[in-house]
C-alpha cells in the first residue's frame, strides 16, 4: 500500500517535471497514467474502498486544446439474471426472466467530458465506451424492458458507474479521477484503460491493471467453504455448538 | 461497525446483527423455542440473500437450541427414544428439503417458494395456537382450574409397528412420529428454521406426548437436524455464513437467558397465546409482501 503510494508520487513528480520541460522529446509519450494501488483488499471490516488513476498528457486537456481523458473499469464477467415479476392470483411472482451472460461485473466510465460529445458512435461501441455502448445480449426474455432494468439496477447498487465521480485536472496536464468499489465488488483481475481522445479519435491510450481479493479471515472462510465444503460445514456446527453452550454457561440467570 | 460477511459478500453493520440476534433470542428464550421463523425473514429484510439468510438461519438456531438442551437433559426432560425416531424422520426430510431447495434456486423460485411456505405455515400454527389458548384461558376463567388434557384416542393409534415410549408415556406406533419428522425436516431446510414451534404443537396434539418432556425432546430433534441441514446447506449450495452465524449467537445466547428467566413467570396458556399471536403476525407480514405491488418490477441477480 504504502509502495504502492510511494511509487506514485515518485511518478508523480517525475510528470510534473516533465510538464514542466519547454520543448518536450519528439519520444515523450502522450499519455502516461498510473494507479495509486494495484490491489484492493477485502478484509472482515471492508465497506467498500476506491482507487485513484492519475496520470499526465503531454498536451493541455481541456477544450481550447480539444484533448480529453476517458477512464473506463472493468470488472471480471459476470453472468446476470433479470427476474421481473408478474400479478398471479394477487400474487407477485418471479415471472419471465432474460440472462446476460458476457457482462461486466464491474463497469465505471470517468471523462472530462462525456464520451458521446467526444468519440463517434462506432468508436464507442468498439471500444465500449459507456453504458450504452455496452453489448447487452440476453438469452431468454427479450426487449428493451429488461436491458433497461439491468442498468438502472446495476447503477443503483454502484456496481455500473456512468460519470459518477469527475476527472479533475490540474496544472492543465495532470489528471485523476477516483474509481469507487461498492462493499458487493466481485473478487478478480480488474482492468482500467486510460484514453487520450482529440477530434474524435483515440489518439493513445493505456491499460493498467488491478486486483481485488479477500485477505484475512474473510479470505480463509470464503476459501475453506468453497474448497472443503464438508469441513466447512461441520466446523460451522462445532463453532455454532460451542458458541451455544459456552453462553448458556456465562450468562445463565437461575 | 461494519462486518464483511465473507459468504454472503456484503457488509453489514455488526450491532445491528447483535441486536437482532439479542431480540431474537429474548423471545425464543421467553418462549422455548428457537426462534428461526422470525430471524430468516428479519435477515432477509435487512438485505441477506435469501439462500444465505436460510442457511445461516439453520446454523444460528443449533448454536440456540445446544444450551436449551442441556438444560433440559439435566432435567431429565429428553425422551431419547421419541426424540431418535423423529430424528430419523427429520434426517430424511431435511435431506429431502434441502434438495427441493436447490430445485426452487434453480428454478429462480426460492424467494416465493420460502415466502409462501412461511405464511402457510406460520399462518396455520399461529392461527391453532391463538384458538388453543384462548380456549384454554376462558376454560380456567370459568372453572377456575386449568383443564388436564385428556389422552385422546384417534385411528392413529391403531397403525402397526407399535413402540413403547417410556418417559412419554405412550405405546404407539413409530410410523406418526416418523412422519411428522419428516415433515419438519422438509420444512426446516426450506425455512431456515429448527421447527420447534412446529414440532411442539404436533407432538403435544398429535402424538399426545406429555408437555413436561416436549420441549426437551423438540430441542433434541431440533439440535441434530438443524446439524445436518447446515452441512447439507454448506456442501450442496455453499451457503452458511458464520461470521453472520457467530454474530447472531453472541446477542442470541445472552436474550435467550434474559427471556428464560422472564418466561418463569407467564402462564403456560399465556405464553402459547403471545407465542401464537407473534407467529401470527410475522405470516401477515409476508402476505403482505407478496400481495404489495412491488417498488420495481425488475429484480438482478447473479446466475445460479
Amino acid at each position: 500500500m504504502i509502495g504502492a503510494a510511494l511509487r506514485g508520487l515518485v511518478l508523480l513528480l517525475a510528470l510534473a517535471g516533465a510538464a514542466r520541460a519547454q520543448a518536450p522529446a519528439a519520444n515523450t509519450p502522450q499519455l502516461t497514467a498510473d494507479l495509486s494501488t494495484v490491489r484492493v483488499e477485502i478484509t472482515t471490516g471492508f465497506t467498500g474502498s476506491s482507487v485513484m488513476v492519475f496520470g499526465a498528457t503531454e498536451r493541455l486537456i481541456g477544450p481550447q486544446s480539444g484533448e480529453d481523458v476517458v477512464i473506463v473499469a472493468w470488472g471480471p464477467p459476470q453472468a446476470t439474471v433479470v427476474r421481473r415479476k408478474v400479478n398471479v392470483l394477487g400474487f407477485w411472482l418471479n415471472g419471465p426472466s432474460a440472462v446476460f451472460r458476457e457482462v461486466p461485473g464491474f463497469y465505471a466510465i470517468a471523462a472530462t467530458r462525456p464520451v458521446w460529445e467526444v468519440l463517434p458512435e462506432e468508436v464507442r461501441r468498439t471500444g465500449r465506451l459507456g453504458l450504452d455502448a455496452l453489448p447487452l445480449r440476453a438469452s431468454g426474455s427479450q426487449g428493451p424492458a429488461f436491458r433497461a432494468a439491468l442498468l438502472e439496477l446495476k447503477q443503483q447498487d454502484g456496481r455500473w458507474q456512468e460519470y459518477a465521480a469527475p476527472v479533475t485536472v490540474a496544472g492543465g496536464r495532470l489528471f485523476s479521477a477516483r474509481v469507487s468499489f461498492p462493499d458487493t465488488v466481485q473478487t478478480g483481475d480488474y482492468r482500467v484503460e486510460v484514453l487520450l481522445v482529440r477530434e474524435q479519435r483515440i489518439i493513445a491510450r493505456q491499460e493498467l491493471f488491478l486486483r481485488v481479493d479477500r485477505v484475512g479471515t474473510a479470505a480463509s472462510i470464503a476459501y475453506v467453504a468453497r474448497t472443503a465444503p464438508v469441513v466447512y460445514g461441520i466446523g460451522c456446527i462445532v463453532l455454532a455448538a460451542l458458541a451455544g453452550w459456552l453462553g448458556s454457561v456465562i450468562f445463565r440467570r437461575n | 461497525m461494519q462486518v464483511y460477511l465473507p459468504i454472503a459478500e456484503m457488509s453489514v453493520d455488526g450491532l445491528l446483527l447483535l441486536g437482532i440476534g439479542f431480540g431474537v433470542g429474548w423471545l425464543s428464550g421467553l418462549f422455548g423455542v428457537g426462534g428461526g421463523f422470525l430471524l430468516t425473514p428479519i435477515l432477509i429484510l435487512i438485505g441477506i440473500p435469501s439462500p444465505v439468510a436460510v442457511a445461516s438461519g439453520a446454523n444460528q438456531t443449533l448454536g440456540a437450541s445446544v444450551s436449551g438442551l442441556m438444560a433440559q437433559w439435566r432435567r431429565g426432560n429428553v425422551d431419547l427414544r421419541m426424540g431418535s425416531v423423529l430424528l430419523v424422520g427429520g434426517v430424511v426430510g431435511s435431506a429431502l428439503g434441502v434438495q427441493l431447495f436447490a430445485i426452487l434456486r434453480r428454478a429462480g423460485q426460492v424467494d416465493l417458494a420460502v415466502a409462501i411456505f412461511y405464511v402457510v405455515i406460520l399462518g396455520t400454527v399461529g392461527l391453532l395456537m391463538v384458538r388453543e389458548s384462548v380456549r384454554a384461558i376462558l376454560r380456567r376463567r370459568r372453572t377456575g382450574v386449568a383443564a388436564a388434557r385428556a389422552h385422546e384416542h384417534t385411528w392413529l393409534h391403531g397403525l402397526p409397528f407399535k413402540v413403547r415410549f417410556r418417559k412419554s408415556r405412550l405405546y404407539i406406533s413409530v410410523i406418526p412420529p416418523l412422519l411428522v419428522g419428516l415433515a419438519i425436516g422438509v420444512l426446516s431446510a426450506v425455512m431456515g428454521v429448527g421447527g420447534g414451534f412446529m414440532l411442539v404443537p404436533a407432538m403435544i396434539y398429535l402424538l399426545g406426548m406429555p408437555t413436561s418432556v416436549v420441549i426437551g425432546t423438540s430441542l433434541f430433534q431440533v439440535v441434530f437436524v438443524s446439524a445436518n441441514v447446515t452441512l447439507l446447506q454448506a456442501v450442496q449450495v455453499g451457503s452458511v455464513d458464520i461470521v453472520l452465524t457467530l454474530l447472531l449467537l453472541a446477542g442470541g445466547v445472552v436474550g435467550a437467558q434474559f427471556g428464560a428467566s422472564m418466561g418463569t413467570k407467564l402462564r403456560g396458556e399465556e405464553t402459547r397465546a403471545l407465542l401464537g399471536l407473534l407467529v401470527l403476525s410475522v405470516a401477515l407480514g409476508l402476505l403482505y409482501d407478496l400481495v404489495r405491488a412491488p417498488a420495481n418490477l425488475f429484480a438482478i441477480g447473479p446466475v445460479p
